[in-house]
Order: structure tokens, then C-alpha cells, then sequence
């Protein structure tokens, strides 16, 4: 008698327990500490992979000239700079654009943006501006100041066929 | 209307759902509530902002081929000049002026100068230094007496003709007098770490070749040392109060006419009357010396000999400064206490950059690698401490296995949510109370300490603490940690990790988890070996290199 006493009295203490309200809170009350220890994605900073620096020849500076995706470069005395971020100038359709993937150094020293100022045998030598002028020479100093502080440098310049430009790449 | 039955529908519906409502329902209300009321007023910030954890070093935009980018401290990142040194400026010297990169003697000038306030003006409080002997006895050292003996023993040495001075000693007033008095007085001090076999020290003297050494009244055999290394003309002793009633002068036989015996106390004693507290000026054109360590890196190893320049130490201690956010700076209420030998460049460097910024400091002899963190800190309550990563080790691991209780783990597990979840010291409260004396017992009054230094030496036996081992260390001491990686090389650290990044998330068992952003005076790139090499896609792997200020340059 006893035994089957207790079971009702339980029987009513779960059906006491377990009423619709009930139900819905604890399935609010599981999302909610699920909600607050579930794991968080850690925080990643955006990051850039470094551009390789590279010997250049004018021949393979040539492709670096904005069109299509490409970056553009340009060469002022044997530095070659990465100046997409003035595209606008650099880039094509720009007001320097005859410079982009090419040697700029003459053409900066003249304040030029001429064709002529280009160097046109691409295999020949490098432009050595012998026959430039201190005011010229001084011109060039000032923009590579500022192709430094703007842009970021990412090789060098070299003639084609001269032993860093044959040098196997390491 | 439809409308009306649909509401009438829900009505009825909402009645027979509250009709549920008992005495648990009621429960469960309250346990919602809490659960979300509770965080909104117990919600701090994280310590900082998890974007600035994130971004670590600054990277250079381009690199060499076969090479990493170059990777440097925010503080100096690419395109700016590295730290080079201390900015020493005399009092006086316009604000905007940029000061110069100074040596040891400018650190201990300006601790004797006391710490500079915001407008570069001495303030005139000087932090000081103090020696624990024994288990109560503590000695505060006048920094006035300190710069006397800094002159007594540097004459001492020079009336000798002494150019090498090997310092055997344990973290002592001794040491470090030593080291400044050979940079007043255009000497080489070669540091050697205390407590080595009488083979391994004999060795070391041999490459090292001192003509004068310091070492603790019987420390070393000193006729055995002489019969295998024959360089040495002087011998200074330094005695223990306890022990000043011996005659240290005594020569011990057989070693007559070759080396001469003097004992520390009595020199300063004697000289105390003539010998003036005003520690001499830099001459014009001198060449300073160089400081010379031996690094240990595994336990069988005789040890590296490495020269540090006076710029090497300079550049390492301002980029510890400098590696600090401003409000967590060493200040002139800080205190010290290095658990390390300071024979190893890291706690030396740090012990400087805190007499320079007018904090105090706390040595205790009995420190060694085999010493643990309580009894280290027994009468002393310091809120910095310097400890090697065997120590620390220990120490979390001995916390670890008191942790037996059931609530142990319960306040354990919050503090380490505290920690890598919200990014936050966890707050002492009357419920972590009841974790204290499982912690480890750091200083007379707990809760005093507020950084921990642990320097990992690269390439040695020394214990790994992963990035769970190093959460522990701050749950347990309640510290912010920096792990430092430092470097047979290197003066000072390669990189130490952010004092506010409690992060655990690449967590493997047994791995370095990372070390954070080199020092402003170091560049780091790793260089590609024969079988690790840098590609365009993945991290960077290979030989980690380390160039400039607080580095050697062969």
C-alpha cells in the first residue's frame, strides 16, 4: 500500500514540474548559458603578405604597368617603387602613366612626362644622366625623397645581361 | 470576425500556459533573471582592446627572397629608427631636446637622482636598494654609501692593475656595486653564474682570462682554482656578517706570490674616511668597456662566452621600458625582486631599467634556479618579480596539485574565463577567497605583486610554459605575466608578450604558444634553413635572426 502511495505522490510532483511554462523557460534557460560559454572566434587582425624584393630589368619591369590588375611600378634611379597607391597619377590614363613600368628617372629630372625622356632600347644599358645638369640632378634627389616617404620600395634596377640580372634567383 | 477568434484562440491559449504557473516556474524565472541581469552589473572591460592583441608586430611590406618580412615593435615599426638607448638628458636640458643613448653609469646616476616626473624634472624621491638576509632580517642600503663603495672598489681594482674582473657572486649589493663601480672605472666585468663546479668555473676563467675576482667567502677552493688557472693577481672576498670574525686575509698555501687575497668589508672600512661619495664625471674620448656573461643553454653545456657593448645594455634596457604601456610603467612604487641570477642578462637588464625609473629593489642571495617563488618572497612584498621559467614552472605546477577540491576548480574556472574569455585580471573577491591558500604565498601581503617576468632561453633545456601553464601562472599569483624570449645573443629580450594579453587560444599541451612583438631596439626576420623555408603562402618558417641595437655585431 505504501509503495503504491509514494508513486502517485511523485507522479503528481513531476506533473507539477513539468508544465508548459516549464518547459519553454528551461529551453530558454539552456540557450542562454549556451549562448554565454559557447566558444567565440578568436580575433584575427587583417594582415598583407609581403611582396618579394626582386631584380628588375627593363624588359621585366615592363609588365608592372596598372593595366589589367597589375600593380605599378616605376624605376627612379635604380630603385623601383610600387606607387599603385597613386594610381590616379601612375596608373593608366593618368598624367604620368608613360612612366609606369618604365625607367622615370630622366623624365623626373627634366619635369618632363615626354615620351622621348623613355630609355627606348630596353636591352641596352641603363639611362647613366651624364649629360644632366645640377639643377636636373638636384629635381631627381627631391622626388625619390619623396618617392621614399610615399611609396614602398620593392626591387631594383638592373641592365639586361648584366650579372645580377643573370644571377640565379636564390 | 476571424480576427477576434485567433486573438481569443491566443488568449485562451496564454490563459491554459499560465495556469501552469507553479512555484518552480517561479524558480526558474528568478534563475533567468539573474543570469541575465547579473553580468550587466558585474560587466568589466577587457583590459584592452582584443584588435590591438591581434595585430602583434609590425610587418615590413616587402622582403628579401629567402627571407621573412622584417618584423618589429609598433612602437618602431618599418621606415623608423630602432630605439637605441636611454635618452639620458642632464637636468636642465630643454624638453623637446632629444637627449643621448647614455651607458650604466647614466643608470646609476639617475637612480641616485631620483625618479623624473612628466615635465623631466627630478622629483627628488629615490627608489632604494635593499638585501633580505636570512628569513626576517631586511637591510636597506644608502644609495650615498653605495656610490662610495662604487668608488672604493673601482680604485681598489685600478691601485691592483686590474682589467678583468670576473664576478662570481650571488645576487648581492656586491654584484651590482661591482658592475657600476667597472663602469666608472673603465673595467671589464665578466659576470659568472653563481654556484658551478670547480671545473666548469675553472674553465670559464680560462677563456674569459680575469686578472681580479670577486667571489662569496667560500664559494670556491680557492687553491684548486689557482692551481688550474694561473691569470689571477687579486682576490677579493665578500663575508657574510655572520661569518667577519674569520681571517679571510690569509693566503691559503701555495699559491703564495702568485695571487693576492683582500676581503670586501675591511677595504670598505678602511677607505670609508678618504674615499668621497661623488662618483666621477665621464672623461672626454674614453672607450667603454664591455660586459661580458656566459650563457647557459643546456645543462651540460661549459657556456657561451658573449660580450654586450654599453649600447647593446642601454638599447635593451630602454626597450624593456619602453615595451610597458604607459600606466603600467615601472614606477618609484614598484619594488623588484629578482628570483634569478643576475649573472643572466634579462633579470640584469630589468634590475637596471628599474633603478633607472626610480623603483626599488629587492635582492636576495638565496635566489638560484633550484629556489621557488614562496620562499623567495618570504619577508618581502615586492610587486615585480623577475623569474626564470624553471621557477615558474614549478610553482604552477605545485598549485595545480593542491587544487583537490571540487571548489578549487569551480573558482579556478572562472578566474580562467576572466582571463582568456573576457580578457580581464580576474577580481579578488570574498568567492576567490576561499581559493587563497591553495595559491602560492607571493610576499607578506598578498596581493601586492603585479608583474611577473619570465624570460625562456632559446635553444636550451629550459621548461616550456604553454599558453595554459602561463593563463595558470596569472590565475594563481593574480600578476599580469610577460613571457620573454631571450637569446644567447641578445642583451635584454628578443620579444615578450603583451602584459594584457591573456589570450589561450592556440593552446597545445607542452607548445609555445607565442612570444609577442620584439622589443623596440630589435628587428626580427626568420631566414630560411635547408629545410625550413619561407613561402608566399603559410607562416614564416626557419631560423629566427635578430638584428641590431641590443644585439652583438660581429
Amino acid at each position: 500500500m505504501t509503495d503504491r502511495h509514494e508513486e502517485v505522490h511523485e507522479h503528481d510532483d513531476m506533473s507539477v514540474v513539468v508544465t508548459p511554462i516549464n518547459l519553454i523557460l528551461f529551453v530558454l534557460f539552456i540557450f542562454i548559458v549556451y549562448m554565454k560559454l559557447r566558444p567565440t572566434p578568436p580575433t584575427t587582425y587583417p594582415t598583407r603578405k609581403p611582396t618579394v624584393f626582386r631584380t628588375f630589368t627593363p624588359r621585366t619591369l615592363l609588365p608592372f604597368n596598372g593595366i589589367g590588375d597589375t600593380p605599378v611600378y616605376l624605376s627612379v634611379n635604380g630603385r623601383v617603387f610600387d606607387v599603385s597607391a597613386g594610381r590616379n597619377f601612375y596608373g593608366p590614363g593618368g598624367p604620368y602613366a608613360n612612366f609606369a613600368g618604365k625607367d622615370a628617372s630622366r623624365g623626373l629630372a627634366c619635369g618632363s612626362f615626354d615620351e622621348s625622356m623613355l630609355t627606348k632600347d630596353l636591352d641596352g644599358p641603363l639611362d647613366t644622366l651624364q649629360d644632366l645638369g645640377t639643377e636636373e640632378m638636384d629635381a631627381l634627389k627631391g622626388w625619390e625623397e619623396k618617392f621614399q616617404e610615399k611609396y614602398i620600395v620593392v626591387g631594383k634596377l638592373v641592365p639586361v645581361g648584366s650579372a645580377e640580372a643573370e644571377a640565379p634567383r636564390r | 470576425m476571424a480576427g477576434d477568434t485567433i486573438v481569443q484562440k491566443i488568449d485562451t491559449h496564454l490563459m491554459e500556459l499560465f495556469e501552469g504557473w507553479n512555484i518552480y516556474t517561479t524558480a526558474f524565472v528568478i534563475v533567468i533573471a539573474t543570469l541575465l541581469l547579473f553580468p550587466l552589473f558585474l560587466w568589466h572591460q577587457p583590459d584592452t582592446h582584443p584588435l590591438l592583441l591581434a595585430r602583434q608586430a609590425s610587418v615590413s611590406p616587402v622582403r628579401q627572397p629567402g627571407e621573412s618580412a622584417v618584423y618589429r615593435s609598433p612602437e618602431t615599426p618599418d621606415g623608423y629608427p630602432l630605439r637605441t638607448g636611454l635618452g639620458v638628458k642632464e637636468p636642465g636640458a630643454p624638453k623637446w631636446s632629444s637627449g643621448k643613448n647614455g651607458d650604466l653609469r647614466d643608470v646609476w646616476r639617475q637612480t641616485t637622482r631620483g625618479a623624473l616626473d612628466d615635465a623631466g624634472e627630478p622629483t627628488g624621491k629615490t627608489g632604494s636598494i635593499l638585501t633580505v638576509l636570512g628569513k626576517e632580517r631586511i637591510i636597506e642600503h644608502r644609495l650615498e654609501e653605495v656610490s662610495r663603495e662604487i668608488n672604493i672598489i673601482g680604485q681598489y681594482i685600478r691601485q691592483h692593475n686590474g682589467q678583468r674582473v670576473a664576478i662570481y657572486l650571488p645576487n648581492s649589493i656586491e654584484f651590482l656595486t661591482t658592475v657600476f663601480a667597472t663602469a666608472f672605472y673603465g673595467i671589464t666585468p665578466i659576470l659568472i653564474p653563481y654556484r658551478q663546479s670547480v671545473e666548469d668555473l675553472v674553465h670559464t676563467l680560462k677563456i674569459t682570462k680575469p686578472d681580479f675576482l670577486m667571489s662569496a667567502a667560500g664559494g670556491l677552493p680557492l687553491t684548486e682554482v689557482v692551481r688550474f688557472y694561473g691569470g689571477l693577481k687579486q682576490v677579493v672576498w665578500v663575508v657574510e656578517e655572520g661569518s667577519r670574525h674569520m681571517d679571510w686575509n690569509e693566503v691559503p698555501e701555495g699559491i703564495g706570490g702568485q695571487a693576492g687575497v683582500g676581503v670586501w668589508h675591511e677595504i670598505v672600512e678602511e677607505k670609508k674616511a678618504t674615499v668621497g661619495s661623488t662618483i666621477p664625471d665621464n672623461a672626454e674620448n674614453e672607450t667603454l668597456k664591455n660586459l661580458i656573461t656566459i650563457w647557459h643553454g643546456r645543462k651540460d653545456d661549459v657556456g657561451e662566452v658573449v660580450e654586450f657593448t654599453q649600447k647593446n645594455l642601454v638599447a635593451a634596457i630602454a626597450g624593456i621600458i619602453s615595451s610597458l604601456p604607459p600606466n603600467q610603467r615601472l614606477n618609484p612604487s614598484d619594488l623588484l625582486l629578482p628570483v634569478e641570477s643576475l649573472a643572466m642578462v634579462y633579470p640584469l637588464a630589468l634590475t637596471f631599467a628599474a633603478l633607472y625609473s626610480g623603483a626599488s629593489v629587492v635582492l636576495n642571495s638565496a635566489t638560484s634556479q633550484k629556489s621557488d617563488l614562496d620562499l623567495a618572497t618570504r619577508s618581502v612584498s615586492p610587486t615585480i618579480i623577475v623569474a626564470s621559467a624553471e621557477i615558474a614552472a614549478k610553482s604552477v605546477n605545485k598549485t595545480r596539485s593542491e587544487m583537490t577540491m571540487g571548489w578549487h576548480k569551480l573558482v579556478h574556472w572562472f578566474e580562467t574565463r576572466a582571463l582568456t574569455v573576457s580578457g580581464r585580471m580576474p577580481v579578488a573577491s570574498i568567492f576567490t577567497a576561499i581559493f587563497d591558500y591553495v595559491r602560492p604565498a607571493l610576499g607578506e601581503q598578498p596581493g601586492k605583486l603585479r608583474l611577473l617576468f619570465v624570460p625562456e632561453r632559446a635553444n636550451s633545456d629550459c621548461p616550456v610554459l604553454d599558453p595554459a601553464d602561463l593563463s595558470d601562472l596569472r590565475a594563481f599569483t593574480g600578476a599580469r605575466v610577460v613571457y620573454a624570449l631571450t637569446a644567447a645573443r641578445v642583451a635584454g629580450a628578443v620579444t615578450q608578450t603583451s602584459i594584457y594579453d591573456y589570450r589561450a587560444e592556440d593552446a597545445r599541451k607542452g607548445k609555445h604558444g607565442h612570444f609577442g612583438v620584439p622589443l623596440s631596439c630589435v628587428e626580427v626576420k626568420v631566414i630560411d634553413t635547408s629545410s625550413h623555408k619561407t613561402t608566399d603562402e603559410g607562416d614564416p618558417m626557419g631560423e629566427v635572426g635578430v638584428w641590431n641595437f641590443s644585439q652583438l655585431r660581429n
